[in-house]
């Protein structure tokens, strides 16, 4: 009998191949079930599927076994990143992202049943089309939307692709959406959150004055400056982006206080984008308080952010300290509290400041707009990425933005003009 | 309105499928078993324990009793108490021979009694059965504490499961459908019901084996009401058939020397049957495996099923036997040739998976190397056989998805991974399906259309009740009466789960296609009869006290039988 139960034990092999197996199509079911569910249903239900902007522009178009994208091919390249593919090579593309939303199939419920489905998104195919081509090529991020209501306006990231007709040798990173997606070194942006940092912790921050001399030495090393600013105000040493002004606030908050800074404003977090999370930044603390601890408040050393957390933070700025939190599926009611409105109210006046005194008001015919530029160098002899963030002072327009342009050298000239097209189209509508 | 309560009793209907499932696993895996002892063997250096009814003696470690003494063959005889308290001693081919009070003994065994000097190749031991007191103290003993799980709780669980799913079903169902479909689970659950009462009637409280049972019946009848709701009542006939076929095997297996005499008889039988569908037999789905009697279509070899595992188990002294073996394997090449030459490769390869199953389970020495040869043998036929039609699963096995195969070589597959998956976790509600409209879909894909009217959940338990079955059947397998039972219901369990594997797995690509049913679940009159009466072998081996009717309570003594016996035992 001693042999025949040891024997028996056979059969319990077999129940665990069985449980093995099990798991094994529970697995395929967690990662191809929607695959699977969606095939032959879509052929039989007759329901269809669609995805558009906010304007009705088709984007993507599911149903009776057939798939399809927009009719216009430059609104298939501009908007691919909001779109994604039906390959999911896009991970934050709506057709990924929002799948349940648009099938109405979920792993806890299966299909349900239902009629045709519209999902319409808050993008606009015109904005993206007109962000695309003022990036002419280069690669980059534009991203505008609407800090009353959430409403994500424009999102683009270059290089992008065709999803009807995919080049044989696919452009490096065209899969990555990089307002999304990716961290960049931020360069003078930063100084956004130095500055946040100065205000709340510097008592007498407005009453002091910053002198430059086009280079200031710090533990034996020279931090060089954009020029010689002399003596300055704080709006000035922000508008003239003042190195030598902005090392001696970090050196005097120290990392720990500009790292607490970066992970409370959302730039050291992962965010998120209705469903999607984004990509966080990186702020590394380097305690020696020499020449890089200065740089990591000026937006250099290892410092790096995602374009999509810039944008929130200009849109918090914009609206008196709380972010109406961005949507790509319609107005939002999730609010976050991310800065004090006293706080808000100075950094957005300053902002100002930087367009009027600095920049030039009449790079931006027609627009009353507050914005940081950045330079961040990148090193490796390449340009140095430009940076653009900022929003409208404008009840009918409330837009925040944020543009990146790889290596295009400068913040203002490069960034800042392809923001100017995009406003200005957004506002002309 | 409707689709409402069907949503609401979707959700709520695997809660009490899963309250089903755990109640009878704990009810047959929760407690711990006792070592029994049923006599002893007085060795020059100690007490060997004698565990079981059937007990090998050799050299052996694996032996039950071990003597390791050199002159002793490896296994050397075979000690068997009869269900009458009688010891026999049986030699099985022994080099140094037995002898029992210096006679010596014959291939028939002779008859051990207390006291008894036993010699094996000249080692004397001495047998001393246990005392009626002591027998009494094992009886009681057994009295355990698994009857916390309380049987009827778990069967007024699974009447609501089946309440709730008729429920569904008259939501969904067509009107004309109605009555019939009520009138179906009205039925199973007044056919439990009163299984459970006619076993309560006879002091007999393991009942989780049928449970499991009704539990998947259930899920078949669902099937039935939601693809050929006219079939309904037909169905329950089947069932009902089924149940008294369970009661019929168990009560003849419960005498062990019956069952032995209808081996060869049924071997032969079941070759004859099987050659005869070789030549009268009609061909459906590619596979000649049908004969039509009248309007009545039957599967003859899911009959053979249960005969090969009643003629495949044999008790220990017989597991040595040179004629019990080639009994077995000349039976099972015979069974498989004929599967293979009426195309029903699905069954055949049960059948092999379950020969293996049982060769490993009893092949001593000689045995395992005919078993060995009889086993490549087989596969060797079967492959050579079914070469074509095994290239042609194998070729779409993990590409059901590729274009040309979608509609064609993977249709089934492919439809029932869209369907499961299109159920969720709870499924569309029973009867809302579309997978049961296509080929075989209430056959070959009903793990499909189980995910996809009831979720996977569900589809999930389906698939644990019978691995809670197997488990069953090797828990018990070492406290079987007999070496016959073990093997029979362990075979049984394998030869469930072979099924199981290849039915699930092959509709979801897993393993390649194969259209088997799944036990109890599949539409299918011969094989719904035959997954009950195999489940006779399992509930043969349940000897917990008092649980399995196949088992004989110990004979009732009188008061007056068991004083004279303890005075006996005084004098002495």
């Amino acid at each position: 009998m001693k042999k025949v139960s040891l024997r028996a034990f056979s059969a319990i092999l077999m129940a665990f191949l069985i449980i093995i197996g099990l798991g094994v199509y529970v697995g395929r079911y967690i990662k191809d079930g929607e695959m699977w569910a969606l095939y032959f249903d879509q052929s039989t239900s007759g329901s269809e599927y669609t995805l558009t902007d906010r304007n009705g522009t088709l984007l993507a178009k599911m149903g009776g076994g057939e798939k399809s994208y927009a009719e216009n091919a430059n609104t298939r390249i501009a908007c691919y990143h909001v779109t994604g593919d039906y390959t999911g090579n896009v991970g934050t593309g709506a057709l990924s992202s929002f799948k349940s939303k648009l099938s109405g199939f979920s792993l806890i419920t299966g299909i349900e049943e239902q009629d045709d489905v519209n999902l319409q998104l808050t993008i606009d195919a015109d904005l993206n089309l007109k962000a695309y081509e003022a990036l002419n090529g280069r690669k980059g991020a534009v991203m505008v939307y609407n800090y009353k209501t959430g409403e994500v306006l424009c999102m683009v990231s270059s290089p992008s692709i065709d999803p009807l007709n995919p080049p044989e040798t696919l452009p490096d990173g065209a899969y990555i959406n990089r307002c999304l997606s990716a961290s960049f070194t931020p360069g003078s942006i930063f100084k956004l959150v130095t500055l946040n940092a100065a205000l709340e912790n510097i008592d007498d921050i407005y009453h002091r004055t910053f002198n430059c001399a086009g280079s200031v030495d710090v533990k034996g090393v020279q931090i060089n400056c954009t020029g010689v600013h002399g003596q300055q105000t704080i709006e000035q040493a922000l508008s003239n982006s003042c190195n030598c002004a902005f090392a001696e606030i970090s050196l005097e908050l120290g990392p720990d206080i500009i790292a607490e800074y970066a992970e409370k404003l959302g730039i050291t977090t992962s965010l998120k984008l209705d469903s999607i999370s984004t990509q966080a930044g990186n702020y590394d603390k380097d305690g020696s308080m020499s020449a890089s601890m200065a740089w990591s408040g000026i937006g250099q050393y290892n410092d790096l952010v995602c374009p999509y957390a810039m944008m929130r933070l200009a849109g918090a700025y914009a609206n008196g300290g709380t972010v109406v939190e961005p949507s790509l599926l319609g107005q939002s009611s999730k609010t976050t509290q991310l800065v004090s409105a006293d706080t808000a109210q100075k950094i957005a006046s300053m902002m100002n400041y930087n367009v009027v005194y600095h920049y030039g008001q009449d790079r931006f015919p027609g627009l009353n707009i507050s914005a940081k530029t950045g330079t961040a160098e990148v090193g490796d002899g390449k340009a140095a990425h430009g940076w653009f963030v900022g929003f409208l002072n404008d009840e009918e327009h409330p837009y925040a933005f944020v543009c990146l342009v790889e290596n295009g050298g400068s913040g203002l000239g490069a960034a800042g003009s392809v923001i100017n097209t995009v406003l200005q189209a957004a506002v002309a509508k | 309105m409707p689709d409402t309560l069907v949503t609401i009793a979707s959700y709520i209907l695997p809660l009490f499928a899963i309250i089903v499932l755990i109640r009878c696993t704990r009810s047959m895996l929760g407690n711990k078993t006792q070592t029994e002892i049923w006599g002893y063997i007085h060795k020059d250096d100690g007490v060997a324990l004698i565990n079981h009814w059937e007990n090998l003696i050799g050299r052996s470690k694996s032996a039950d009793i071990c003597l390791p003494y050199a002159s002793v063959s490896r296994v050397h005889a075979v000690l068997i108490r009869s269900p009458k308290g009688v010891w026999r001693i049986f030699d099985i081919f022994s080099k140094g021979g037995v002898w029992v009070n210096g006679e010596k003994v014959q291939a028939t065994g002779t008859v051990v009694r207390d006291g008894d000097v036993l010699n094996l190749a000249g080692n004397s031991v001495r047998f001393r059965d246990i005392s009626e007191k002591q027998r009494d103290a094992i009886e009681a003993r057994r009295t355990q504490s698994w009857k916390r799980v309380h049987p009827a709780v778990t069967l007024f669980f699974l009447t609501i499961f089946q309440a709730i799913l008729l429920l569904e079903h008259l939501c969904t169902a067509e009107s004309e459908y109605l009555a019939g479909i009520m009138l179906g689970f009205v039925l199973l659950v007044l056919l439990e019901w009163f299984c459970y009462f006619a076993m309560r009637s006879i002091r007999r409280t393991g009942f989780e084996v049928e449970t499991l049972a009704f539990f998947l019946s259930s899920i078949g009848l669902s099937v039935i009401a939601s693809s050929v709701p006219d079939e309904m009542f037909r169905q329950m006939i089947i069932v009902f058939a089924g149940v008294v076929a369970f009661f019929v095997l168990g009560w003849w297996l419960r005498d062990l020397d019956r069952t032995k005499t209808m081996r060869l008889p049924l071997a032969i039988l079941s070759v004859l049957i099987l050659g005869a569908v070789l030549v009268v037999g009609r061909e459906q789905y590619g596979a000649k495996n049908w004969i039509f009697i009248g309007s009545m279509s039957i599967q003859p070899s899911e009959f053979v099923k249960v005969a090969f595992i009643y003629v495949g188990a044999a008790t220990l002294d017989r597991l040595f036997s040179t004629k019990n073996l080639i009994l077995f394997i000349v039976f099972s090449a015979l069974c498989v040739i004929c599967l293979a030459f009426s195309s029903d490769f699905g069954t055949a390869l049960i059948f092999f998976v379950t020969f293996l199953v049982i060769s490993f389970m009893r092949s001593g020495s000689i045995a395992t190397v005919a078993l060995a040869i009889t086993g490549a043998g087989m596969a060797g036929f079967l492959m050579l056989k079914m070469k074509d039609h095994v290239a042609r699963r194998f070729a779409t096995w993990g590409h059901i998805w590729d274009a040309e195969n979608i509609w064609d070589g993977g249709y089934q597959q492919t439809h029932a991974l869209s369907a499961g998956a299109s159920g969720g976790l709870f499924g569309k509600g029973a009867g809302n399906g579309w997978l049961k409209n296509t080929f075989a879909g209430n056959t070959d894909t009903v793990f499909g259309v189980m995910c996809e009217e009831l979720g996977l959940i569900i589809a999930i338990c389906a698939v644990l009740a019978i691995l809670a079955l197997a488990f069953f059947a090797v828990r018990n397998s070492g406290h079987g009466r007999s070496a016959y039972y073990s093997i029979a219901a362990c075979a049984t369990a394998s030869m469930f789960m072979v099924q199981v594997a290849l039915n699930v797995f092959g509709s979801v690509d897993i393993l390649p296609f194969t259209g088997v049913t799944f036990p109890f679940v599949s539409r299918g009159g011969t094989s719904v009869l035959a997954c009950w009466m195999l489940l006779a072998f399992i509930k043969a081996g349940d000897t917990r006290k008092g649980a399995s009717f196949v088992v004989r309570p110990p004979e009732a003594k009188t008061k007056k039988q068991r004083e004279s016996a303890e005075e006996r035992e005084e004098t002495a």
